[in-house]
């Protein structure tokens, strides 16, 4: 009797589309001179709230920040921090970015994904602040943003233990003052 | 149904429909409040926090308040601070500093600065509500690039404006390339509605005792209409029976005018009884039996007198199927009444960032052999409750009493002991038939997620022997999930209740 090889096969399949989608949202450390910086297409920050907010024509600061680890969870060996502000083009229908500086930059008509490359492109940590890490040993990295909306944290709520408090927070995209995400990957070497 | 239809327009057409207009107080009036509004007034200098609090009592100086806005400005130099001074019916003046983040300088990076305002919309109220130089000030930005900074001035300035609504900002493209339009959007907060919907019950609690059960309301609707579909699964929380069973509600809170508000609910229960109940009820037989099924449909009409007063009318058509027992019901299927209720909610927030919430409500429900009902009997019950909360800590006082004069149907009987009400006891055990009459106090000191409480309170019938009785405990309480211990105090039966579950509470107490 001829047997089915696709329950043996299945698992294959998935695995591979698996390590496929996941090699393709890898983090990325490579060096550019004298720094470090970093590539996490999966690190996605334009999306929900500011990404709404930005649609009604209105900018969004991000802070990002770069953090270099001696090991998963460890503390940081060196750090950088970059704030950047973004809005969207309501007839180019593009994303602009304008980092304060020093030296100030900015950068228009890029799509979503171009702009938050962009940002990341901008946080370089100095390798003279690694250390030995990287070249006599491995290193991990640590992302950060946080996006600020002063005016979403100076709103008094009502409580959150109603059931119209719950429904509206469930509803509601979150504030903006109230975002944060962190990611870590690693190992890593500087080649 | 064309007479009630008849009664609300009558209602309706007595209704006027415009509001007092509010005018500016003069300099000299008394200050009775001031507050800071937007911003965390223990940021602020002690010395400025003291100027302001002083305020109070005070004839008003529109001079002395620009200072001392000036001052949280210089000592808060992110934010802008604008002044609202409202006159109060008594005569006195009301002043709020509403203080709002600055745009932040580094926000000015905003590409549509490029772009020509090609028009202003204020929605939300209309143009005649809005100051003259405000309205001004918002039609300047017509013809020029889009000023983000100053936008965010005038969106914080119409904040102060209109402290009872939200508002909100965006830009939208204009009628040809290189124009936008920008639109300030206004909406009404919920709590300076005139009337507010039917609070909102939702929870799923395990009571040692007692079992589970869940009852849960799911509105979905908009700021003027809502509909709520609700469930019940074997709920003992607040009824002798355990029901089950579902229900749907509508409705209405403007009708012509936000004053008037109209409400229909239809419930199916099913019911289930304890053991307990039916030992009693055989011992009592003069108390009117249990029944399988109970369907029953309320209009209510509302009118609210201020937006923390209104009063409720209506009527609930209720219809019982007879359980087959050997004590048949003896009144028969229809327990309709005509229902009267009254209802206050408050809520404010002092200078010192404290919150206070006063809810209270009567009701008085009838059942008269002219609405075809089978039962004849009056059922009065008052709630009232006050909440104290500042800084995480929070205290609840609340109170209950009422009384039943004639045979009521057993859904309408009072008991205590269950997941809110002598916490601690079971009410199967103290009362598993109710009473005709009751009262109940409770003291609830909650920090954070711990609570602690003490309850007392007492069910029973007219002509038996009344006993209070008081129980106290502790719990975890975080956001809608609590868990609670409670233990009963003046018994021999050394013993504790463990309560847990869910339980989503909007503010107010149900109107029937």
């Amino acid at each position: 009797m001829r047997r089915s090889h696709l329950p043996r096969v299945a698992p294959l399949v998935l695995a591979l589309l698996l390590s496929a989608t996941i090699g393709a949202q890898a983090v990325t450390v490579r060096r550019s001179g004298d720094n470090v910086i970093v590539r996490a297409p999966a690190f996605t920050f334009i999306k929900g709230e500011p990404l709404a907010r930005l649609k009604d024509g209105r900018s969004v600061r991000i802070d990002l920040t770069l953090a270099i680890l001696p090991k998963e969870g460890a503390a940081r060996v060196a750090e950088v921090q970059q704030s950047f502000v973004l809005s969207y083009d309501l007839w180019e229908e593009r994303f602009a970015v304008a980092h304060a500086g020093p030296p100030p930059r900015s950068s228009a008509y890029l799509t979503a994904t171009a702009a938050e490359a962009w940002c990341l492109d901008q946080l370089m940590v100095p390798i003279t602040a690694m250390g030995s890490l990287g070249k006599d040993g491995p290193f991990w990295i640590r992302l950060e943003y946080r996006i600020q909306d002063g005016d979403a944290a100076s709103r008094p709520s009502d409580g959150a233990d109603t059931l119209q408090g719950m429904i509206d927070a469930l509803s509601r995209r979150r504030k903006a003052g109230e975002l944060t995400h962190a990611i870590e990957a690693g190992p890593f070497r500087i080649q | 149904m064309k007479t009630f239809l008849l009664i609300v327009a009558m209602i309706a057409a007595s209704v006027a429909p415009a509001f007092a207009q509010q005018t500016d107080p003069p300099e000299g009036t008394r200050i009775s409040s001031a507050q800071v509004s937007g911003f965390e007034l223990g940021k602020l200098s002690p010395g400025l926090q003291e100027q302001i609090g002083k305020l109070t009592g005070t004839p008003l100086n529109r001079q002395e308040l620009r200072d001392l806005a000036a001052r949280i400005e210089a000592e808060q130099p992110r934010h802008v601070a604008a002044i609202r001074v409202t006159a109060d019916p008594d005569g006195t003046a009301r002043v709020v500093f509403v203080v709002a983040r600055m745009r932040d300088p580094e926000q000015q990076g905003n590409i549509n600065t490029k772009y020509v305002v090609e028009e202003v919309r204020v929605r939300g109220v209309s143009q005649s509500a809005i100051d003259m130089q405000l309205r001004d000030d918002i039609t300047a930005l017509v013809g020029k690039p889009l000023d983000a900074e100053q936008a965010e001035k005038l969106e914080t300035r119409l904040r102060a404006a209109f402290p009872d609504y939200e508002v909100s900002r965006r830009s939208v493209r204009g009628s040809e390339p290189g124009k936008i339009n920008l639109i300030f959007e206004l909406q009404r907060k919920e709590r300076s509605r005139w009337l507010r919907f039917e609070p909102i019950e939702a929870n799923g609690t395990y009571h040692s005792d007692q079992g589970w059960g869940s009852y849960v309301e799911m509105p979905i609707g908009g700021r003027n209409i809502r509909v709520t579909p609700l469930f019940a699964i074997d709920t003992t929380d607040d009824l002798l029976e355990e029901y089950s069973g579902l229900g749907l509600r509508f409705e209405a809170r403007k009708l012509g005018t936000e004053r008037l508000g109209l409400s229909l609910e239809g419930t199916w229960f099913n019911q289930n009884w304890r053991e307990q109940t039916f030992f009693a009820l055989a011992l009592n037989p003069t108390v009117p039996g249990l029944y399988s099924e109970r369907s029953t449909f309320t209009p209510m009409v509302s009118f609210a007198i201020t937006p923390q007063l209104r009063i409720s009318g209506g009527v609930s058509i209720a219809e019982l199927e007879p359980l087959e027992t050997l004590i048949p019901l003896p009144h028969g299927t229809m327990a309709n009444v005509a229902i009267g209720s009254i209802g206050y909610n408050f809520k404010q927030r002092d200078s010192g960032g404290a919150r206070h919430t006063v809810d209270a409500a009567f009701t008085l429900r009838a059942g008269t052999s002219s609405l075809e009902s089978d039962y004849d009997y009056t059922r009065s019950l008052g709630q009232a409750e006050y909440l104290f909360g500042h800084k995480g800590h929070n205290v609840l006082v609340s109170g209950m009493g009422g009384v039943i004069n004639g045979d009521a149907p057993m859904f309408e009987r009072f008991a205590l002991g269950d997941a809110r009400t002598l916490r601690g006891w079971d009410k199967f055990q103290i009362s598993p038939i109710g009473g005709n009459r009751m009262f109940h106090a409770t003291v609830e000191y909650r920090f954070k997620w711990v609570q602690a409480f003490a309850d007392t309170g007492s069910v029973w019938s007219d002509g038996t022997e009344r006993k209070v009785r008081a129980s106290a405990g502790f719990g975890l309480l975080a956001g809608p999930v609590y868990m609670n211990l409670g233990i009963p105090l003046n018994t021999d039966d050394l013993r504790a209740v463990f309560m847990m579950g869910l339980r989503f509470k909007g503010p107010g107490f149900k109107k029937y």
